[in-house]
């Protein structure tokens, strides 16, 4: 057996030592049919909303506040209003799920399954095998808030005109109006910034995965971080110790949809998430690399 | 194949463990280990469950972190560089895991790039060398047991490794699937030179294998030698002479035979070496018609050295004398 020179042109040749890793783990990840199943709940919860729109009067109170505010509200019944309100419990609850549910596997199932054991046999080293893997969980997660956009698009077009924009979330004080045009800029906007909190959320779940536990440990564990802080934000006595809250830095895609949008709060969160999500790392990093791996 | 074919071993060692310690909390798991493994060499690592040999072989890979002591792989410490120390080495482990979800090749592709650029060529050529090619874009889900040791055997080749580290690579492996293995590894050695090193429980395998073997019991390395030496480590010598029973009688009585059995087998007592047997017959007239050392199997040296103070055999020989 021969030791060929690979040829220059041949595709591992034309990837970089952390381009072929970021391949390997992308193989894993995307082969696995659990990795899809956020796909297929995001297809099927916005297809049942726009469905509940289209066929019950459920969009009677949104069109008396548009009515009431002075626009028409056949004018905003459209696409981008209905997937923007499909966006808000996705991007709440389903969102969260399955972006921990991956996260949390990516190391800890490797870890009960064997093949981490098969990995380290290798000359790679800890730091650049958590990279790989944790890029590999980052690209899932802007993937999962690609599919969310577009799904949430094109099951709206099957049952709505185009139009304009209507957004009211009280929480945030928001109430936007906005023509077609300039709601679509605001719609991939607030996508774009929702892969912060697909980011971070998997970036928590990945920290717990390099823990010696189990992969729905990880995964429940990343969860409940994001549930208490949840909570603890949502405590009115806790207002002014917001800032200290994972959660509260994770909104940042509803303030795409205000009429001006606050970019120096959307700075601000933008760069204590990096922090969070250096935290998370440099955490599951050093567990990682002081765990004994073995059967 | 295109590696020097080198059967025989070197003074270069290629594994070098030295004061190798860990422990798992309170646990003692190794303690303080020294071993070395030559090019050339097929060294077996034998001991009970829980004996230390997985743990031995973490350490090996960097998989494990020592609690004191080093470990060299072909002449870097592991734990410190463990690019250069692990880029020409394979291993395989007792219940290889893949992911079964992919195809073989896939998992070759995977595997070997932790190592290196691996140009498709090469996959196609250890993939036919273990005899996987018709299988190999089948999902490894659908693999026979047997398949999956191929798989585990082609990553493990797939780096040209200099050395080969296996942790109970018969395990769960029927006899004929035992058999092909050896079969492979002993090609391995002779073919491309490879140093092997194998954790087994399967003593006849390791006696069929091995050139040299380590015994480890509760962390602590109790022998470390050759097949040979273990042969020769018997006190026992087989005696052919008119009437063994008259002889190892009158041996006993004066002090120079400790136990006898079998009928044809004599313990010399601490001290005295066959010669002084031979020459203490032949002054009583007694013809001798062959004295040798016993040669001792493998099996009967490890479980002495397993229950220690219970004598070469495990079970009691009846005295010839009483």
């Amino acid at each position: 057996m021969n030791r060929p020179t690979p040829s220059p042109g041949s595709a591992p040749a034309r990837l970089t030592g952390f381009g072929r890793l970021l391949r390997n783990e992308l193989w894993k990840l995307f082969g696995k049919k659990r990795t899809y199943i956020g796909f297929v709940m995001f297809l099927l919860a916005q297809n049942l909303i726009a469905l509940v729109f289209k066929l019950t009067r459920a969009s009677a109170p949104m069109q008396r506040l548009l009515e009431s505010a002075g626009h028409t509200a056949e004018a905003y019944l459209s696409v981008l209003t209905i997937a923007t309100i499909m966006l808000v419990p996705v991007a709440a609850f389903l969102l969260p799920l399955y972006v921990a549910l991956v996260g949390g596997d990516l190391v800890a199932k490797e870890a009960e399954d064997g093949t981490l054991r098969m990995i380290l046999a290798r000359p790679v080293s800890r730091v650049r095998l958590l990279a790989v893997k944790w890029v590999a969980g980052a690209l899932f997660g802007m993937s999962l808030c690609l599919a969310l956009g577009v799904f949430g698009l094109a099951f709206a077009r099957l049952y709505f005109p185009w139009g304009g924009l209507f957004v009211w979330m009280p929480e945030q004080g928001i109430f936007g109006v906005f023509d077609g045009a300039a709601g679509l800029a605001r719609y991939l906007a607030a996508h774009a910034m929702l892969v912060t909190e697909a980011v971070s959320i998997l970036g928590l779940a990945f920290m717990f995965s390099c823990f010696n536990v189990k992969p729905a440990a990880a995964t429940i564990l990343g969860l409940s971080v994001i549930f208490v802080s949840f909570i603890l934000e949502h405590i009115p006595y806790f207002a002014e110790y917001r800032d200290w809250f994972l959660t509260w830095h994770l909104h940042l895609w509803q303030y795409m949809f205000a009429e001006r949008v606050p970019w120096w709060r959307v700075g601000q969160s933008l760069s204590l998430l990096v922090g969070f999500n250096a935290t998370f790392f440099a955490v599951g990093l050093a567990v990682f690399h002081a765990r004994d791996i073995k059967t | 194949m295109s590696l020097p074919a080198s059967a025989g071993a070197t003074s270069e060692p290629l594994i070098e463990l030295r004061g190798l310690s860990k422990r798992f909390g309170a646990r003692p798991a190794l303690e303080s280990l020294d071993l070395t493994v030559h090019r050339g060499d097929i060294y077996g690592l034998l001991g009970h469950n829980g004996a230390g040999k997985s743990t031995a072989i973490g350490l090996m890979l960097g998989q494990v972190w020592p609690t004191a002591g080093t470990a060299r792989i072909c002449g870097h410490d592991v734990h410190r560089d463990r690019r250069r120390a692990l880029a020409r080495v394979g291993a395989i482990f007792e219940t290889p895991a893949f992911y079964d979800y992919l195809s073989g090749w896939r998992n070759l592709e995977i595997f070997s790039q932790y190592t290196a650029v691996t140009p498709a060529a090469r996959l196609r050529e250890v993939a036919d060398w273990v005899g996987l090619s018709a299988r190999i874009h089948s999902r490894v889900r659908t693999y026979s047991h047997g398949m999956r040791a191929r798989l585990a055997l082609a990553q493990a080749l797939l780096p040209q490794p200099e050395l080969l580290i296996l942790d109970e690579p018969a395990g769960g492996l029927d006899p004929e699937g035992i058999h092909e293995l050896r079969q492979t590894l002993l090609r391995l050695h002779a073919e491309l030179g490879l140093t092997l090193l194998l954790s087994s429980h399967l003593l006849s395998e390791v006696e069929q294998l091995c050139t040299r073997i380590a015994v480890l019991r509760q962390g602590r390395k109790v022998f470390e030698g050759t097949l040979a030496e273990v042969r020769q480590a018997s006190n026992w010598v087989r005696l052919g002479t008119r009437d063994f029973a008259a002889a190892a009688r009158r041996l006993q009585e004066a002090g120079l035979v400790r136990q006898v059995r079998d009928g044809a087998y004599l313990q010399p007592a601490p001290g005295v070496e066959p010669d002084v047997l031979v020459r203490r017959l032949v002054d009583w007239g007694m013809p001798v018609y062959e004295i040798a050392r016993a040669q001792q199997t493998l099996e009967a040296f490890y479980l002495t050295l397993m229950h220690p103070g219970t004598g070469s055999r495990p079970a009691p020989v009846p005295d010839v004398g009483s």
